[in-house]
Order: structure tokens, then sequence, then C-alpha cells
């Protein structure tokens, strides 16, 4: 009875084997050869000459990565001003609810800021909400070097859509989308932020039973 | 010997690169664009989908350089990435879908370019047959035997890759190296799963 390939590559590769099987093919002319042939196709298969990459990779690499900065460039600025208003009109509300009845001309301009800032469009809203949870992103620890298949999927899903949401966002302009259509992506891309925050700190929070 | 060893990008590169610098996103895409392609290339035989894995590999790298934490080689953290990315094609819908007509184009047609072929006619041959047969198998058990053999994973480590057991990945290892041999010397006996008993062989390789 011949050694079987599992055994043979285990010999091979210096993983522990059944000892009657090593015996045997140290004496087996046929499970010597066998396992010979088995360390040639891996040499064979580590010397493969390397493949030359397409000749416009790397310039449409460095478009895409220019695509993604500028998207963020643009994207910042303006869910900060959304970001400090939400924080403004919550400050003035609050101080509204406290204030007396003869403070009338003060609490009239506060009412008007708040009113003001209310008024603001639900995208701007979205992007501050959108701008949070990119921020609440980067506090959580770094994805582990190896994680489970269904949370890598699910997480380099979410991450992949965003980034197509991004790139159409930041075409906005030049594809003429309207204020409702940037709406819509704009609370998806916060939807999916937000589930991939959850997804995200579940995968870094330690097991506890 | 996986060819991700030895790949000479510098700390002030690196560092560079965290910081937007233009001319080190390009030295890193120099110095590791090889590499990468050969093993998607190799994993996905299909070159449409191989050359746009090979972009969102390196617009990843260079997005989240950042986040390198200089533990462990940049070309091992920049090949983690290229065979995530891989593997979630692999795993998706999409290209399951797909697997009828993969299958069919992962054959005979599947075409490689060789860099500087000249210089190494000897081992021209083989090396096309052994491109070939690696680009019929299945592409779980091209995954596994490339990780293995070529890259250097462990079977552990695989198996946390690929959500399976270790005993999965050797099984998958073992397959592979059997249907190896029926493609690259058809005169040879046919597989007889993991426990193929072993026969006089030829020295094609």
């Amino acid at each position: 009875m011949h050694a079987t390939v599992h055994q043979l590559l285990s010999l091979r590769d210096g993983e522990p084997v059944d000892a009657e099987a090593a015996r045997h093919v140290e004496r087996c002319a046929v499970c010597t050869a066998e396992l010979a042939r088995l360390g040639r196709v891996q040499q064979g298969m580590q010397s493969l000459a390397p493949l030359e990459p397409p000749d416009r990779a790397w310039q449409q690499v460095a478009e895409r990565l220019q695509v993604a900065t500028s998207s963020r460039k643009t994207r910042v600025p303006r869910a900060f001003a959304a970001a400090a208003v939400v924080v403004v009109v919550s400050g003035l509300l609050f101080r509204q609810l406290d204030a007396p009845i003869d403070e009338l001309p003060s609490a009239q301009i506060e009412r008007d800021s708040a009113e003001e800032v209310l008024s603001l469009s639900p995208l701007d809203q979205l992007v501050a909400q959108s701008q949070e949870l990119d921020q609440m992103l980067q506090y959580l620890p770094e994805r582990p070097a190896v994680e489970r298949v269904a949370l890598a999927v699910t997480i380099d899903t979410i991450e992949e859509r965003v980034q197509w949401l991004d790139q159409q966002l930041s075409y906005a302009h030049d594809t003429g989308l309207n204020d409702a259509q940037a709406t819509q992506l704009w609370r998806e891309r916060v939807d999916l932020m937000d589930s991939l925050v959850k997804v995200r700190y579940a995968e870094g929070a330690p097991l506890s039973f | 010997m996986t060819q991700f060893q030895g790949i000479p990008v510098s700390s002030e590169t690196i560092r560079a690169a965290a910081a937007g610098d233009a001319g080190a996103h390009e030295l890193i895409y120099r110095c590791c664009s090889r590499p990468v392609y050969s093993l998607i290339r190799r994993l996905i035989p299909n070159a449409a989908t191989a050359d746009d894995i090979f972009q969102d590999v390196f617009v990843e790298v260079l997005r989240s350089i950042g986040s390198y934490s200089g533990e462990g080689a940049f070309a091992g953290w920049v090949r983690t990435i290229a065979v995530n990315k891989c593997l979630m094609y692999l795993r998706s819908p999409w290209h399951r879908s797909l697997f009828w007509i993969d299958a069919h184009a992962d054959g005979d047609d599947a075409a490689f370019v060789v860099v500087d072929p000249a210089s190494r006619p000897d081992a021209q041959v083989a090396a096309v047959d052994l491109e070939r047969a690696l680009a019929a198998l299945p592409p779980l058990t091209r995954t596994v035997v490339l990780l293995h053999d070529v890259e250097g994973y462990k079977h552990h480590e695989i198996a946390s890759l690929l959500g399976r057991s270790t005993g999965f990945s050797k099984s998958q290892l073992a397959r592979a190296h059997v249907r190896l041999r029926g493609l690259l010397d058809p005169n040879l006996p046919t597989s007889q799963g993991e426990s193929l008993q072993c026969t006089p062989l030829s020295t094609n390789y």
C-alpha cells in the first residue's frame, strides 16, 4: 500500500505524518518519485515568471485616487459647516427653553437663527450625519488581519457600495444630479455608514459569554 | 517563493505616500504592481476581472496606507489586501452566477503575458503548461494551492480566510495536486480523490 497524496504533501511540507507511512516512503521508489514530483510542481509554481500589469493601469489608479481625494475634500467642509450649524441650533434651542419672557428681543433673534438653521435642507443634515459616522468609524480599532469570511464579506460589500456612492456624489456636478437624487444618495450613504459602524463595532468588541 | 519577498519600499516612501505624495504613490505602485498583478491574475484567470481587482487593490492600498502600522513587511500587508479582494470576488453571488462561463473561459484559452520569456527558453514550455493547468482548476482549489504552495500561507491561515477547517484546506491542496497531475500528464492514471495512490511518474515536474 503506497502513501496517499495527503501524506506525501505533509512530508513535502515538513508536517507530522504517520511514522509507518514515512518509513514506507523512504523505502518505496514509487512514493519517493511522487514526493519528488510534488516538490518539483511546487518549485515550478514558485518560479513562474511575473506577469506584466496592463499599460494604462497606473494612470487609471491615479485617476481614481484623485477622484476619491477631491470627493473627500469637497465633502468635508460642507459637512463640517452643517455639523457646526446643528450644534449651534441645539444650543440655541436649549437656551431658548430656559429664557424668561422679558428677554423677548434676544430670544426673538435666537428663534430667528434657530428657524433659519432648522430650515436647512435635508441634504445638508444628511451630509452632517454622514460626516459624524465617518468620524466614529475612525475611532474604531483597525480591522484584524484575519477575520471571519461572513463578516469580511459584509464589511467589504458595504465599503464598496460607499465608495461607489462617493464616486457618484463627486461627479454630481458633471452628471447634473438634482437635489432630490443627491439627497437619496446621501441618505443611502448615511444608512450604509450606520450599518458599517455597527458591524465594525461588533467586530472590535471582545467576545463575552 | 512568493514574489512579494524583498520588495524594496522604504519607510520614508510609505510615510510620504500616507501624506498624499503622488510620487511616493507611483513608486509604491511600480515596486508592487508585478507581484500583485501576478497573484490576482493567477487567482482569477478572467483578464478583465483581474484588471478591475488589480486597480481596486491599489486604490485601497494607497488610500488606506496611513493605517499600515509598520508591523510586518509592507509587501505582506499589500498582499493581504490583494488576497482579500480576490476572495471577496470569488465569494460574491455575481461570480457564482458566472461560474459556468468562467469554467469555460478558464480552460485552454486562458492567456498569460509572461515577462521576458526569452530569458528562460528551457522552462518556457513547462511554465505555459503549468499556467494553463492552474487556470483549469476550480477557483477554490486553485486559490488553496496558490496560497499554500506559492505564497506560503499555512493551512490554518487559509482555513481562516475561507471560513473553513484546516482539514478542508489540506483536502483542497491534495485535490489540486491530483488534478494538476492529470492535467500536466494525461497519460498517468486519473484521480481517485484525496486517497489517490501514488504511481510511477513523469519527470515533467
